[in-house]
């Protein structure tokens, strides 16, 4: 186990090209100089960071990887290829028939390094905050996917991301890149047993090329005892759609920022969200969706609930360019608060500096609506299965939207369940 | 004959509002009632208090089949046998009307229920309905549609209709007409609330109730209806004296 200093730093970038140990040593510096966020920044309101980098360690050896499927990879009875990242380290990897690259990020770094270097480690800035500044400077591996121009994959890549060490830190870096009119699905899982007490700092670069298609399920289902603050960067060139879906589960305490970058004149970007929370967990998500280009569009439709006395949070930026003139963007987010020690945080917003664009956002908090469940118990449904079914297809709404329909299925399941479990539990 | 459902002395307020002031009315197996009244008179009020929608303070009895039901909370109502057709039937976002079939028939263990499913949404034309949000979306007519559909599966004892012809096109609401003629028996009985007497051209109503500011102010037989088309609710309350002869025969309206 190695402690977050220089020398980890440069064991972990030991084979880096020139430009990523540039990049490293310039994150490194930052890493050095940022204070851990506090709740009194606007982007940390609401979250109370209770632990710091110093009590967590690299490890240099991935712990055991957990084999039991828990309904995803069933789901995928076909991919295009698929890989294993634990505790930061790519263990196994199906490269898939050689249509795109894909693999380990260490392993195909050197031979690649004029390809990936427009791409990797450029997602996330690293003076944005500590957390970023620490994954450029201690991130050693990731997954990476770069699909050739015109390529049509329909099946999903599968990329399934684990903490398996307790009291490990992991930087896992995960780079998807879709070059000029292509076509690629990629299902990401983030799992860690409950009894692991890791922190997990993922890197999502997204660099969607000028005409192509990019899904990208994530699910995030880390463990109770797991903490993990996330960033997705995406940049969307011209006439290229990201639709993007993410469903938020486990985690002490999970954060997601996200930032959308839609460049190219015509791009598009469809985000869809649901996210559970209960006991003590927080799920807080931080969207930035930037309008840059000519005619582009946006949707962000999110759906929350929370029980027990766990609290959620979504802040949702919706930013206009002077030059996106004919933009559409629209921001849905919507709160179910199931029990009375649960709470929930909305805040859309709005920068709008050009002039003809059509943009509209909402958002809802309430507990399941009571005309809906007497509507349900004149059927004869009891109430606690009417209450099921409310939230059942509360967030059926969102799923139904999601990229993957297969991997929704599996998370209607798994929230369900979750709700079921609050229900014989008494926390709702 | 027994009775399907047996109201006597039902009360009800929402907060100071008095709605309902001693509502008596007696429907037998085998029949079907109609209750008219005017907008506002406390005819959806008497649906819901039945059903056991908990905004109001009701007091009184009624008996489904035999059964008590005034205090039993609402799906228990639903199961000892009684259905309500809303006036304004309920959209439910994300929840199919395969998903509310598949827990209706999971609470009521009844070995009829899937064939009666089938053969209801063939009568019935529901079939795209059945992926489709419950109301969601749905036309009026459509909506009420889907409310027949649902009570022609639940199997009640008995069935209250909420003007379940408002808003229906004229081949629907005799195909609604059709439908409550078909699925009567002896195992159910059915109060209609409907404002126009058209629907009661294409079945036979054996009584029909008038409700006037929360109370049942009279109860004759089907010819009834023509006679409140010509005059109105008005003087209807106690003075039938003044209620002219019927202008037309009974249905030719
Ligand atoms: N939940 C409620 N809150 C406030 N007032 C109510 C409520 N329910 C009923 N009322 C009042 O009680 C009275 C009776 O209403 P109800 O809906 O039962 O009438 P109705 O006979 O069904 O009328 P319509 O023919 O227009 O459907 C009305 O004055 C109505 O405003
Ligand atoms: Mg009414």
């Amino acid at each position: 186990m190695k402690t977050l200093d220089a020398q980890a730093s440069a064991a972990a970038g030991a084979a880096d090209p020139g430009w990523l140990a540039a990049r490293r040593q310039a994150a490194l510096d930052y890493y050095d100089k940022l204070d851990m966020p506090s709740d009194r920044e606007e982007v940390w309101r609401y979250v109370d960071l209770d632990f710091t980098f110093d009590d967590f360690a690299l490890v240099e050896q991935p712990g055991e990887a957990h084999d039991i499927d828990t309904g995803i990879a069933a789901a995928l009875p076909e991919t295009a290829g698929w890989m294993r990242v634990v505790d930061g380290h790519a263990t196994a990897v199906d490269a898939g028939d050689g249509r795109a690259v894909f693999g380990s990020l260490r392993a195909l770094l050197a031979d690649n390094s004029e390809l990936f270097e427009p791409h990797v480690a450029q997602g996330t800035a690293s003076d944005l905050n500590k957390f970023a500044a620490a994954h450029t400077a201690f991130a050693g591996d990731g997954a990476i996917l770069v699909v050739p121009p015109g390529a049509a994959i329909e099946q999903p890549f599968f990329i399934d991301v684990q903490a398996a060490t307790d009291g490990a830190v992991a930087f896992p870096l995960v780079t998807l890149v879709t070059g000029r009119s292509s076509q690629a699905s990629v299902v990401i899982r983030y799992r860690s047993p409950d009894d692991v007490n890791a922190l997990v700092v993922p890197n999502l670069e997204l660099v969607v090329g000028a005409n192509s298609q990019l899904k990208v399920t994530v699910v995030q289902n880390w463990g109770t005892n797991t903490t993990s603050i996330s960033h997705l960067r995406a940049a969307v060139d011209r006439d290229a759609s990201l639709h993007l879906g993410e469903a938020g589960l486990g985690a002490a305490l999970s954060r997601l920022e996200l930032q959308i970058d839609l460049e190219g004149n015509g791009s598009s970007a469809n985000v869809v969200g649901a996210y559970f929370g209960d006991d003590t967990q927080t799920l807080d998500y931080r969207y930035t969706m930037h309008h840059q280009g000519l005619n582009t569009a946006s949707d962000m439709f999110l759906k929350g609930a929370v029980q027990g006395e766990s609290l959620s949070i979504f802040t949702g930026m919706i930013r206009i360019d002077e030059e996106a003139q004919k933009t559409n963007a629209f921001q849905t987010n919507r709160n179910l608060i199931l029990s009375d020690g649960a709470a929930a945080q909305s805040v859309p917003n709005l920068e709008i500096l050009a002039n003809d664009v059509r943009c509209g956002h909402g958002s809802t908090m309430g507990p399941l609506d009571e005309e809906q469940r007497y509507y349900l118990m004149s059927r004869g449904l009891d109430e606690p299965r009417s209450n099921r079914l409310l939230v059942h297809g509360f967030f059926n709404e969102a799923l139904e939207r999601f990229p993957e329909p297969a991997i929704a299925d599996v998370v209607t399941s798994w929230i369900d369940t979750k709700y079921r479990a609050a229900q014989e539990a008494g926390r709702v | 004959m027994s009775l399907a459902l047996q109201v006597s002395g039902v009360r009800a307020s929402f907060g100071d509002l008095e709605i309902l002031k001693g509502v008596d009315i007696d429907v037998p197996f085998g029949e079907v009632h109609v209750l008219m009244g005017p907008n506002g008179s406390g005819k959806s009020t008497l649906c819901h208090v039945l059903m056991g929608k908990d905004e109001y303070d009701a007091s009184g009895s009624a008996l489904v089949g035999g059964t008590e039901v005034m205090g039993l909370p609402v799906d228990e109502r639903a199961r000892a046998g009684l259905f309500e057709a809303f006036q304004y039937p309920v959209e439910v976002p994300g929840v199919s009307l395969n998903d509310l079939l598949r827990e209706m028939g999971e609470v009521r263990q009844d070995p009829g229920f899937d064939s009666r499913v089938e053969s209801a949404a063939e009568t019935l034309d529901m079939e795209r309905f059945r992926e489709r949000a419950v109301n969601g979306g749905l036309s009026g007519g459509e909506k009420k549609r889907s409310e027949m559909f649902q009570m022609a599966v639940a199997g009640p004892k008995v069935a209250i209709l909420d003007e379940i012809d408002s808003g229906l096109d004229i081949d629907a609401v005799r195909e609604v007409a059709h439908l409550v003629e078909e699925l009567r028996s002896d195992d159910l009985g059915v109060l209609i609330i409907t404002h126009y007497s058209r629907i009661l051209r294409y079945m036979n109503p054996d009584k029909i109730h008038v409700m006037v500011e929360g109370e049942v102010v009279r109860t004759g037989g089907p010819e009834m209806a023509s006679e409140l088309e010509a005059s109105g609710y008005v003087d209807i309350a106690g003075n039938e004296a003044t209620v002219p002869k019927p202008a037309v025969t009974p249905f030719d309206i």
